[in-house]
């Protein structure tokens, strides 16, 4: 065993590997702060570059980037309320509020150390448990697929912040817009209107950049109208001063790290489950856990602790099947698998038993990737308080293209801008009258989930409906869902009275 | 990054255009359109091809992803080009699916296929836990009433419809399950949930080195020195063969010598080593067929996609 990490080890002790490493990392951190560019886009951009390197240079390097984003992505969420990739959404409940308050830095330093730690300990996980987790992972079938995305629209309930009618509303229409497309089932376009590009359905990253990017924009325009240039705060040197990572305030909050490295080790293992609900459960069930549940939305650490925790474990997570099974986790570990295959790496149980030990230099190229991502966070934070200190204007200007040419980038058609500012306007008038869009992007995401894996379910079971409520897994997440759904609804009644 | 030698390259060339006036086809840069997003089977394929190919054209290759619509807005916008030579679509037999399934306004005479580079099989697999340890006592279960759960990859997919022929060709009535991609469904096989899957070589790859898939049948013609152990549907005594193709296409009314230039380039482009390595570990293999031969291929193939599309939608 220590022979293979340190057989491992000697993989990656060499300049190369770890400034391709190191690259990768800087790269994933600027990919996943910019609103728009995801990681999965820039792993296929870099992948051929990956192909004259040696194994673990370039599948060292493609980790960085995943790690990278999954930490950067906070940046913009905490300073601008704009998620700079769709896993750092539910990072802005908490953090915007947070450097509303005059504690960006803050914000930013419990982040960075809430990302390493997820990072770090979904990396044990994976060198430690991947093949029985692996296992695990593929006894979701249909029928646990759908009482997870179930488990999970139950959330709506609880994200929406104002009042329980509105966020319900907001939760029906992304599951009506989920509708929109090919039927999974009988192949029967649904409200394409001919529409080609919405034959495979609504684009889930023009929708969220619409929701949360596009929305706030608009927000901040008309507010920078109505202000004008007095509503740039200026950022006092105190705030940049004390902009570091913050390890003791980050671990005080142990109740919010170890729900969002457990949720997010839990999500992301199973293929398809999606950063962005990894987040948003992690979130969800660290309010649950919280001693002042009542403070979230406002600028609680604890959020922010719990949902950039989970991202980053869910990283290591989704490499589980991936590097056990060659069943990629989601859209960002899938394209690396098919940087592993040209590698000529094999993903699967012989991987693990494979003599040359390429599997320990993986692992430690992910474990150092994360240390990178500390450092470069480490390095950065003073700079990125400083965000803060640029003119409105400018910023609006800067974030409001990147959105356009990474929307336009992922896919290159130009219908998905206009499916960007058409979400984007729905966005404006939900948050404006209260009923949020953190609901509206959990229909979206589950509804499509929930539909196709009834329907496959039913068609497996024969039209029979009883193993949805007798199979282990799928009981049990009922069961939860039923007991979280009932315990919202109590609090809300008592909260009312 | 400079890439220095690629530079050179590119001096010389401007050079040599100032000598000569009239510059042989291709003058400047060739755009290749792939209708799937980065990451996918037709992009890795292209992106493979490409350093050779730019060096047997001498010129540079920009490959746009144009993806949506499972393929359908890319290769309608190739479609509506103009013939000049500079655009290029990366195409399979999704396109041939797409025209049958009735989702789209093109059809396959609006391109001019210059060649079909890789071909992967069809194959038949089931977990390694499955009770059936060949087709034969499959087909015999099926036939005494059980229905076979085959999942596939996407609805209305060039996999969908295969598995579908591959069901009339055993003589059973599978229940095709459709997946929203090839890893689900390979992960659904894996842990039970279904009986067996129809997908592509490439996709099943690396389950099947693992071990935990094993392969009963292939839909090539002949075995394959990629997968020497999987046999074949026609040595089981099952009238079927088919397989995935990937190549180039361009927009109808191709000038014949631009097409010449351009298989010239890819005969030898294909004889690449490191072109080699790549497609090897990617699980395909190479077959190319240019002309006349092609356009026979593909009219064969396109009829037989609509006669299955029609059963499926009656």
């Amino acid at each position: 065993m220590i022979e293979n990490y340190l057989n491992g080890l000697s993989m990656i002790s060499d300049w190369g590997v770890l400034l391709a490493i190191a690259a990768g990392t800087l790269l994933g951190v600027v990919i996943g702060a910019l609103p728009g560019l995801t990681s999965a886009m820039a792993v296929a951009l870099l992948l051929p570059l990956t192909f004259g390197m040696p194994a673990v240079m370039g599948v060292g390097m493609l980790l960085g980037v995943l790690c990278g984003a999954g930490a950067g992505g906070a940046i913009p969420s905490i300073l601008l309320n704009i998620p700079g990739s769709p896993a750092s959404v539910a990072t802005s409940l908490d953090g915007f509020p947070m450097a509303r308050n005059g504690e960006a830095g803050r914000a930013l330093g419990i982040a960075i150390v809430a990302s390493f730690v997820g990072g770090i300990v979904s990396a044990i996980l994976l060198s430690m448990l991947a093949p029985p987790i692996a296992e695990f992972a593929l006894r979701f079938g249909p029928a646990e697929y759908f009482a997870l995305s179930v488990f999970g629209l139950v959330i709506i309930a609880s994200v929406a912040s104002q009042s329980m009618i509105k966020g319900l509303i907001a939760g029906l229409l992304g599951l009506f817009a989920a509708t929109v497309g090919m039927d999974p089932i009988t192949g029967v376009a649904r409200f394409t209107f001919g529409e080609l590009s919405l034959l495979t359905g609504i684009s889930l990253l023009p929708a969220l950049i619409g929701l949360f990017a596009v929305s706030q924009l608009i927000k901040d325009a008309i507010d920078y109208a109505n202000v004008g240039s007095r509503h740039d705060a200026p950022i006092d040197a105190l705030q940049i001063r004390t902009a570091r990572p913050r390890w003791r305030d980050t671990f005080s909050h142990w109740r919010a790290l170890l729900s969002g490295v457990g949720v997010g080790s839990v999500i992301g293992p199973v293929p398809g489950a999606g950063a962005s609900i990894a987040s948003l459960i992690s979130y969800d069930q660290a309010k649950r856990w919280s001693k002042t549940p009542e403070r979230f939305g406002s600028g609680n650490p604890e959020g922010v602790v719990a949902t950039e925790s989970s991202n980053n474990a869910m990283i290591g997570g989704s490499l589980i099947p991936t590097l056990a099974l060659g069943v990629p986790g989601e859209a960002a570990t899938a394209v690396l698998l098919g940087g592993l295959l040209i590698q000529g790496i094999t993903p699967g149980p012989a991987l693990f038993a494979d003599p040359s030990g390429t599997i320990y230099g993986i692992f430690l190229a992910y474990l150092v990737a994360n240390i990178f991502m500390l450092l470069v966070m480490w390095l950065g934070i003073r700079y990125f308080v400083r965000i803060l200190a640029v003119p409105r204007k400018l910023l609006l200007a800067t974030v409001t293209t990147f959105c356009f040419i990474g929307v336009y980038g992922v896919a290159g058609d130009i219908f998905d801008i206009w499916l960007m500012l058409g979400f984007g306007v729905l966005g404006y008038f939900l948050n404006r009258y209260g009923f949020g869009t953190a609901p509206l992007v959990l229909g979206l995401i589950l509804g499509p989930i929930a539909e196709a894996n009834l329907r496959r379910g039913l068609l497996i079971f024969e039209g029979d409906w009883s193993p949805f409520l007798t199979r282990p897994i799928s009981a049990t997440f009922l069961c939860l869902a039923i007991l979280l759904l009932t315990l919202t609804l109590w609090q809300n009644l008592r909260s009312r009275a | 990054m400079i890439d220095v030698a690629r530079l050179r390259r590119l001096l010389l060339l401007a050079l040599l255009g100032c000598a000569s006036p009239a510059l042989a086809y291709p003058d400047r840069n060739l755009d290749i359109i792939v209708p799937f997003s980065a990451g996918g089977g037709n992009d890795v394929f292209i992106r493979a091809l490409q350093p050779a190919l730019e060096r047997e054209l001498g010129t540079h290759l920009v490959v746009r992803n144009l993806a949506g619509g499972g393929g359908a807005v890319g290769l309608t916008h190739v479609a509506r080009l103009p013939a000049d030579g500079y655009t290029l679509a990366v195409v399979s037999d999704g396109l041939l699916t797409q025209v049958a399934m009735g989702n789209v306004d093109f059809v396959p005479e609006d391109f001019d296929f210059v060649a079909k580079i890789l071909e992967e099989p069809y194959l038949l697999a089931v977990s390694r836990d499955s009770p059936y340890p060949d087709l034969a006592t499959m087909i015999e279960d099926a036939r005494g009433g059980k229905r076979i759960k085959i999942g596939v990859s996407g609805v209305g997919s060039s996999a969908y419809l295969t598995a579908g022929a591959i069901g009339d060709a055993l003589g059973i009535d599978p229940i095709l399950i459709p997946f929203d991609g090839g890893t689900e469904t390979v992960s659904a096989v894996m842990g039970g949930h279904i009986d067996a899957v129809v997908l592509g070589g490439a996709e099943l790859r690396s389950a099947l080195s693992s071990q935990r898939v094993r392969a009963l049948a292939t839909s090539y013609p002949e075995r394959s020195a990629s997968l020497p152990e999987v046999a074949t549907f026609i040595e089981q005594g099952i009238d079927y063969q088919t397989s995935v193709f990937r190549g180039l296409a361009a927009p109808k009314g191709l000038e014949d010598s631009h097409r010449a230039r351009l298989v010239e380039a890819l005969q030898r482009a294909t004889e690449d080593a490191g072109f080699h390595t790549t497609i090897g570990h990617l699980g395909t293999d190479l077959a190319p067929l240019y002309g006349e031969e092609l356009d026979e291929f593909v009219l064969t193939l396109a009829e037989r996609m609509n006669q299955q599309a029609e059963q499926l939608t009656q």
